[in-house]
């Protein structure tokens, strides 16, 4: 079940990409529609990582492409922004939590140029917006898990892009940061931004998310949550593993509603 | 004035050496700095056979291009031979430097080089290897104006490049999707590594270059969190090096290079136990007392 969208922000041709002659994403063709706030759901293993590195041009596919704002990536840059997973570096980096936010400021700054007063109000205000501005100073290494991944979301605010991909950013964060998150995340889609979200976790996606991609190497279903939460597109995703089928089940019985309870 | 000279000529090789290897220690390269420092030989080597002499911009460029080469082929290896970093490293600079070590004794009677010099560099005769004008004004040692320019490079390339260096060591997937070129700068700082070691190593040897490439450094890391502070205190750190390990030398009556290795490790010894932020002495105290106040309020907050 793949829906077109009417008015994208992202549209992916015939991707295939390749790893030691495995495919890893086979024969991706979807659109995302502007302003969403979309997940993109599949099992362990199932390329959803793969495919925002590729769509950043991280990884070279082995055939196929996408246009984001209807150009190549490499024209429209400035206005996507990539937050890579926490784990991806190395947090005892001698650098202040400020020093992280601030390079969502380089690009715009000029590369070569001194960093302006302007920019670093534009960092300091990021930071407020994901409630860190007390943190500024604070060493990087001395952060939580959920502080460490609002230092990388402010670093992506910093940038004022249109067009953001997260990676697995709820992984590993409290239940405050998370709702945290997500709140700031609707923030964004509600002034227009476009928001791509790694999710692994099937209950929360049902009402965090707006557009689902529901992915296992193919692409199993993209469209309105409402359409895709199936049983059957589910079971296709994730191969009737047990435990998940219930879960699933228990779901759809809920039709919809939270399955987790909100605070 | 010899004394002088020679620790003026130890902190230019240091500072120089420390600088670059603040990148490298932080980008997990510091292995590839010890290969790069070796691995450079052959193509010394060579550089003296086509030119003849020793301190030609063709030597610099020479051994900035078998650095290149050699980052290559350690990641050639590891990529396709699928062998571990540190494997590829070990095969690598191994084999390059003793290939350099047969041109040095086959071409003995042409090459101003020997394994010694190599391996323990002349400090100590830095200071009788004047350049002359010639005019006969005395502009004093060589080494300095080489030292110094390279010196001088290496400033300018951190302070122009600072920001796209900085992302891509904290985060290279990031960089690069802000328009950073990651090969770019990694074979930058690459070629600068093999020149800064070439520059030294005649007159450390390679084995201080490796010291001071990597010791201070390290002991900066452990007593700063602050990245543009690690890029001084290790310099300031490889100036006292060169200058106790100077004295040390001469209390002892021994090798220079090897004094100044010694104080290199001395200073990162007492970091590992006395840093502030991250010595093991402080970092006991505060468990302890973390451990009080933690017995204080644990009553009223679980």
């Amino acid at each position: 079940m793949i829906k077109e969208a009417k008015n994208p922000v992202l549209e992916i041709h015939d991707l295939t990409v390749t790893y030691h002659k495995k495919p890893v994403l086979w024969d991706i063709d979807l659109t995302i529609p502007a302003g969403s706030l979309t997940g993109i759901i599949g099992p362990n293993g199932a390329g959803k990582s793969t495919l925002i590195k590729t769509i950043m041009g991280l990884i070279k596919p082995s055939s196929g492409y996408s246009k984001i704002f209807d150009k190549p990536l490499d024209e429209v840059r400035k206005r996507v922004s990539y937050v890579p997973q926490r784990g991806s570096v190395d947090w005892d980096f001698p650098a202040s939590v400020f020093d992280v936010v601030l390079m969502g400021r380089y690009s715009d700054a000029g590369m070569f140029k001194r960093i302006r007063k302007a920019d670093r109000e534009l960092a300091m205000d990021a930071l407020q917006k994901v409630g860190m501005e007390k943190f500024s100073k604070r060493q990087i290494s001395e952060l939580s898990g959920g502080q460490q991944q609002r230092v990388f979301l402010a670093r992506a605010l910093a940038q004022h892009a249109d067009l953001y991909f997260m990676d697995e950013p709820f992984a590993g964060v409290d239940a405050a940061t998370e709702n945290a998150i997500i709140d700031l995340l609707h923030e964004m889609t509600g002034k227009g931004k476009t928001v791509v979200v790694v999710h692994h976790d099937l209950q929360s996606a049902i009402k965090y998310f707006e557009w689902i991609l529901l992915l296992n190497t193919r692409l199993v279903a993209s469209g309105p949550v409402t359409e895709v939460f199936t049983s059957e597109l589910l079971q296709k995703t994730y191969g009737g593993k047990l435990t998940l089928l219930t879960e699933i089940g228990n779901l759809l019985q809920r039709e919809g509603l939270p399955a987790r309870e909100t605070k | 004035m010899n004394a002088f000279w020679i620790i003026t000529t130890g902190s230019l090789v240091a500072i120089t050496c420390s600088l670059l290897g603040c990148y490298l220690i932080l980008r997990k390269m510091a292995m590839i700095g010890d290969a790069i420092s070796h691995a450079v030989l052959p193509g010394i080597v060579i550089a003296f056979l086509y030119t003849g002499q020793r301190d030609s911009m063709v030597m610099l460029f020479a051994a900035a291009l078998t650095g290149v080469f050699t980052t290559l082929l350690i990641e050639l290896i590891h990529k396709k031979g699928k062998l571990q970093t540190d494997a590829s490293i070990g095969v690598t600079f191994t084999l390059l430097f003793a290939i350099g070590i047969i041109m040095i004794s086959v071409f003995a009677g042409q090459v101003d080089l020997d394994q010694d010099c190599v391996l323990y560099g002349e400090i100590a005769y830095v200071p009788f290897d004047v350049w002359l004008l010639d005019s006969g004004i005395n502009l004093g040692p060589r080494a300095i104006w080489v030292l110094g320019g390279v010196l001088l490079i290496i400033i300018a390339f951190i302070s122009l490049g600072y920001k796209p260096l900085y992302a891509t060591t904290f985060d290279p997937g990031f960089a690069f999707t802000i328009g950073i070129s990651i090969p770019l700068w990694h074979y930058l700082l690459m070629s600068l590594v093999s020149i800064t070691t070439v520059a030294s190593f005649e007159i450390v040897g390679a084995i201080l270059v490796i010291a001071f490439l990597v010791v201070p450094p390290a002991t900066a890391y452990l007593l700063t969190d602050d990245f543009k502070k690690m890029l001084m205190i290790s310099s300031g750190i490889g100036i006292l090096t060169a200058g106790s390990g100077y004295y040390l030398a001469v209390a002892l009556n021994g090798s220079i290079a090897g004094a100044m290795a010694v104080m290199a490790g001395i200073f990162f010894t007492l970091a590992f136990f006395f840093s502030p932020s991250h010595g093991l002495l402080f970092k006991k105290l505060r468990k302890k007392r973390a451990l009080l106040q933690g017995h204080e309020e644990g009553a009223t907050t679980i």
